[in-house]
C-alpha cells in the first residue's frame, strides 16, 4: 500500500535526520582514537570516562547545533522504548564481551594462537559490535567504521604497524566521515534567523 | 443494476476520503506527525521543504479541524512552537489510510 510505504519511508527521514549532523560518526571515531592511544598509556582505564563524558557532551552539542538548525522532534513513547531496548542490549552485549575477553587473556597459559590473533578478535568483535549499531539504527555508512576498524587489526597483523596505529588511523578516519558530514550539514542548514522560530510571520 | 452496484462499491470509500487530508501538502505535514509523537515548527518546515507561509496556512486549517494541537512557548526570548496530532487527528488519518486502502483495492488490476 503506497501510504503505508510513504509513512515507513517518512519514518525513517525523521530517524535519518538524527544522523546526518556527522555527529554520532565523530563520538564512535573520537572513542576508537581513545582506545588506541590508551594502548600507549597507563590509561586504558579512562576509556569508560571518556565514552560517558563524549556521549553526554554530543548531546549538548546536537542541542546547540543541530536543532537550531533542523528543528526538533519526538518520537512516541513506544518508538523511544524500542531504542533503548536496542541501545541497552548493545551495551550489555558490549559489556558482557569485554568481560569475556578479560578472562580470556586472564586465563594462563595463553594459547599461541590467542596471542597471535587476540588483535584480529578483539578489533572483529569491536566491529561486530558497530555493525548491529549499523543495522539497528539503520545507517549504513557505520557498517564502513566497522570495517575501518577491523582493517586496524589486519594492518596490524599483515603490514606489522602497531595495534594502537591501528585504531587510531581507524578512529582518525571515523572522524574526518563525520567531520566531512558535519560542514556538510552545516551549510545544508544554516542556522535559521530568530524572528523565524515564532508565530510572528504567520 | 451490477455496473450500478460496482459504482457504489467503488465510490463509497472515495466518497469518505476526508479532503482536508487529501490535499498532498497536508497529507505530508498528517504523516509526519503521525508517526512522530510532538515536531517543533522549524522540523516540519526542513522536512517538508514548505515556505513559511504555506506551512503556517496548512497548519492553522488543520488546527481548525481539531487534528493538531498547536502550542506555543518561549525557549529563553525565543518563540518555540511545537506541533502533535490530537487523537481526533490521529483518528482521522488511521480512516483516512484505510479508506485510501479500500479504495484503491476496489479497482479492478491490470
Amino acid at each position: 500500500m503506497a501510504t503505508d510505504v510513504n509513512l515507513k519511508e517518512i519514518q525513517r527521514k525523521v530517524y535519518m535526520s538524527f544522523f546526518q549532523d556527522g555527529l554520532w560518526d565523530i563520538f564512535l571515531g573520537l572513542c576508537v582514537v581513545e582506545w588506541g592511544l590508551g594502548m600507549f598509556t597507563d590509561l586504558a582505564y579512562l576509556s569508560g570516562v571518556f565514552f560517558i563524558g563524549t556521549y553526554f557532551a554530543v548531546f549538548g552539542i546536537k542541542r546547540w547545533l543541530t536543532y537550531p538548525r533542523i528543528g526538533y522532534v519526538r518520537f512516541s513513547a513506544t518508538r523511544v522504548r524500542e531504542i533503548k531496548g536496542r541501545f541497552f542490549i548493545l551495551l550489555t552485549v558490549t559489556a558482557l564481551l569485554g568481560v569475556g575477553v578479560s578472562v580470556l587473556w586472564g586465563i594462563g597459559p595463553r594459547p599461541q594462537w590467542l596471542v597471535h590473533y587476540f588483535p584480529l578478535m578483539l578489533n572483529g568483535m569491536a566491529a561486530a559490535l558497530v555493525c548491529f549499531g549499523a543495522y539497528w539504527v539503520r545507517v549504513n555508512r557505520f557498517y564502513l567504521h566497522a570495517a575501518l576498524i577491523f582493517l586496524g587489526a589486519v594492518f596490524h597483523l599483515w603490514l606489522g604497524i602497531r595495534w594502537g596505529f591501528g585504531f587510531i588511523g581507524a578512529g582518525g578516519i571515523i572522524v574526518l566521515i563525520g567531520l566531512a558530514l558535519l560542514v556538510s550539514f552545516l551549510r545544508k542548514y544554516p542556522r535559521m534567523a530568530e524572528e523565524t522560530h515564532g508565530e510572528d510571520r504567520r | 443494476m451490477r455496473t450500478g452496484g460496482n459504482d457504489e462499491r467503488v465510490q463509497e470509500p472515495v466518497a469518505k476520503i476526508d479532503r482536508l487530508i487529501h490535499e498532498p501538502s497536508r497529507y505530508t505535514l498528517m504523516a509526519y506527525l503521525y508517526v512522530v509523537e510532538v515536531a517543533d515548527f522549524l522540523f516540519l518546515l526542513r522536512q517538508t521543504g514548505m515556505t513559511w507561509g504555506n506551512l503556517s496556512a496548512h497548519l492553522g486549517k488543520l488546527e481548525a479541524a481539531g487534528y493538531l494541537v498547536i502550542e506555543k512557548e518561549f525557549l529563553g526570548k525565543k518563540p518555540h512552537t511545537t506541533v502533535r496530532l490530537s487523537d481526533e487527528g490521529r483518528n482521522a488519518f488511521e480512516e483516512y489510510r484505510g479508506n485510501m486502502r479500500r479504495a484503491l483495492d476496489s479497482l479492478p488490476s491490470k
